[in-house]
């Protein structure tokens, strides 16, 4: 007894968690999926079901004739790569996904199945991204990835929100360029410094999606709001596809007022812009022709996931066919835009056979289409460098971030105006 | 059973976790019972077959579900039973320490690696009587509770 007591005082009780809670949770499933009227295009079309039995149309089904409990415990949504690939494709917008967020949120409650043994990397990433959510948790990180040439700040207007990849250091040794050559952009085009911040948080996305751990979301985010309040900034500019959609969707659902306060942008996007504006230009670094061949690899959360009012998808091809005079010629893969293929794992979740075998068909397209593919998403780069150890028709692929390709290319375009 | 209990509401006692390896360091620690070396009673000994099955992961999750001090012990480097499995525990260790636990803001004193062998019932009971006694130095993990 006196230990069940001790356990209940270590858990942190917030009494306006519960308000946050309703915004992202609906304990009635049923009442999300009435519209589904068994088309089963989600079946047909989910990229899961080409390599393991997995069909949404019959899960929907069962959840609305009263299987809910049969479902959870099941386990089978641990599988669900939330790709979002469905809801493109429903008449009736039945949001899938958030159907598997909710379940996973429910598995944990009930302890139903163990959703760590599904967690790739023995839940290393989730384990600290839950141990920065305790509010007595002061993050110090280590910014010696800053580039000489860039100057920062603490306060300011613009920040840069670098995310988890510091600590994917761990284990992995492809990202080490990317946030210094965001950094090394932003700088470029900017001239005040830049606001990067030694107490981020994560954004808990992998928690919110992944795991169904929303209380230690909603610390999260909370803990970041007050971060960027305490900054005084105003844009933030993220370099990953999962922290952009969470900064910009999931916590613009929790804080009413978050949206008007701060602006988030995507690297890629901000890029656009700027050069939309005639503030930037692209030059090769000496001038010399070069002859690229790249493809670009759509992640999931900054295609599907997007609002959809948005026209990133179409802006950045715009971009890169001007890259052309460049000597980059780019090409399109067998699916892309909205119909791009996952790179199979999703909130560290399922590293398993048939999440490779994804993986392996996405870059057997990339393969087809050029030397070099360029996507947006930390993640994406390291499940698919991971997969090149493995075979070795797929590893001449040069994998790059959107921030290493164009680090050298963007050049300041000077104003003559003021000049004359 | 029921005194000691009491006791500790009192007065705060840190919770600390061990993973010992099966060859050397547990049986330091029996050793240590049989000669009767005196050491504080806060740690929990979790037995593993070798120092390099710990995962990282076992000693975040370890602090995260409320311990306050982990400690992993194994065999001295090049009298592992596997070995080098304890050489993978030292690699693994020190990345750990210098990118996760740094970063993390977590005081590097709270994860410790140590090497106790089989013979070495008294330096088993130094190394706990030490540790503990930094750790009830540091404080409660969770300060805000």
């Amino acid at each position: 007894m006196t230990q069940m007591k001790k356990k209940g005082e270590i858990k942190p009780v917030f009494s306006d968690n519960e308000v946050y809670m309703d915004k992202i949770y609906e304990p009635k499933m049923r009442k999300l999926l009435r519209r589904c009227y068994q088309c089963a295009r989600c079946s047909g079309i989910c990229q899961l079901s080409k390599v393991q039995k997995f069909t949404p149309s019959r899960i929907i089904q069962e959840i609305l004739e009263g299987f809910e409990e049969k479902i959870i415990t099941s386990g089978i949504l641990n599988d669900c790569l939330t790709c979002n690939s469905c809801l493109q494709n429903c008449p009736e917008d039945v949001n899938f996904a958030d159907i598997v967020r909710m379940a996973r949120y429910k598995m944990r409650q009930r302890d139903a199945q163990c959703l760590d043994d599904s967690i790739a990397h023995k839940a290393m990433y989730t384990t600290i991204s839950e141990l920065m959510s305790y509010s007595h948790m002061e993050p110090k990180r280590d910014l010696s990835w800053v580039p000489k040439e860039c100057e920062i700040s603490d306060t300011g207007e613009i920040m840069y929100f670098v995310g988890c990849q510091p600590y994917f250091k761990f284990e992995f040794d492809e990202l080490d360029n990317v946030p210094s050559d965001t950094l090394k952009i932003i700088s470029k085009i900017e001239d005040k410094p830049i606001v990067v911040r030694k107490d981020e948080s994560c954004c808990g996305h992998d928690l919110y999606w992944g795991q169904g751990k929303f209380e230690a979301f909603i610390d999260l985010a909370k803990k970041n709001y007050e971060l960027f309040e305490r900054a005084g900034v105003s844009t933030i500019i993220t370099s990953c596809a999962e922290g952009y959609r969470t900064l910009k969707v999931e916590y613009s659902k929790l804080f009413d007022d978050f949206s008007d306060k701060f602006e988030v942008k995507h690297v890629l996007e901000y890029i656009y812009e700027k050069w939309k504006q005639g503030e930037i230009e692209f030059k090769n670094p000496d001038d010399k022709l070069v002859d690229v061949q790249f493809t670009y690899h759509d992640p999931c959360r900054l295609n599907r996931f997007l609002p959809k009012e948005s026209t990133l998808i179409e802006d950045i091809r715009e971009m890169f066919g001007k890259l052309k005079s460049l000597g980059y010629s780019f090409n399109e893969m067998e699916h892309n835009k909205k119909n791009a293929l996952c790179c199979g794992v999703s909130s560290w979740m399922n590293c398993n056979e048939r999440s490779k075998a994804l993986r392996y068909k996405r870059l057997l397209e990339a393969k087809a289409a050029g030397t070099t593919m360029v996507t947006s998403c930390p993640k994406c780069i390291l499940h698919f460098s991971c997969l090149q150890n493995d075979f070795e028709d797929i590893a001449s692929i040069e994998i790059k971030d959107v921030s290493e390709f164009f680090v050298n290319l963007i050049h300041k375009v000077e104003k003559k105006k003021e000049v004359k | 059973m029921s005194k000691s209990k009491k006791k500790a509401s009192k007065e705060w006692e840190p919770n600390i976790v061990t993973f010992c390896c099966n060859w050397c360091s547990y049986a330091g620690a029996d050793l240590a019972g049989v000669s009767r070396f005196q050491y504080p009673p806060n740690i929990r000994i979790i037995r593993v077959m070798c120092s390099g099955r710990v995962d990282p992961t076992f000693l975040l999750k370890a602090l995260k579900d409320g311990a306050d001090g982990v400690l992993l012990s194994g065999c001295h480097i090049g009298d592992c039973h596997y070995i080098s499995g304890n050489e993978y525990t030292d690699e693994r260790f020190k990345k750990l320490h210098k990118i996760i636990i740094k970063q993390l803001g977590i005081d590097e004193k709270r994860v410790r690696l140590e090497w106790v062998s089989a013979s070495e019932g008294k330096r088993w009971s130094e190394v706990v009587t030490e540790f503990t006694n930094q750790i009830k130095k540091l404080g409660p993990f969770k300060k805000s509770n």
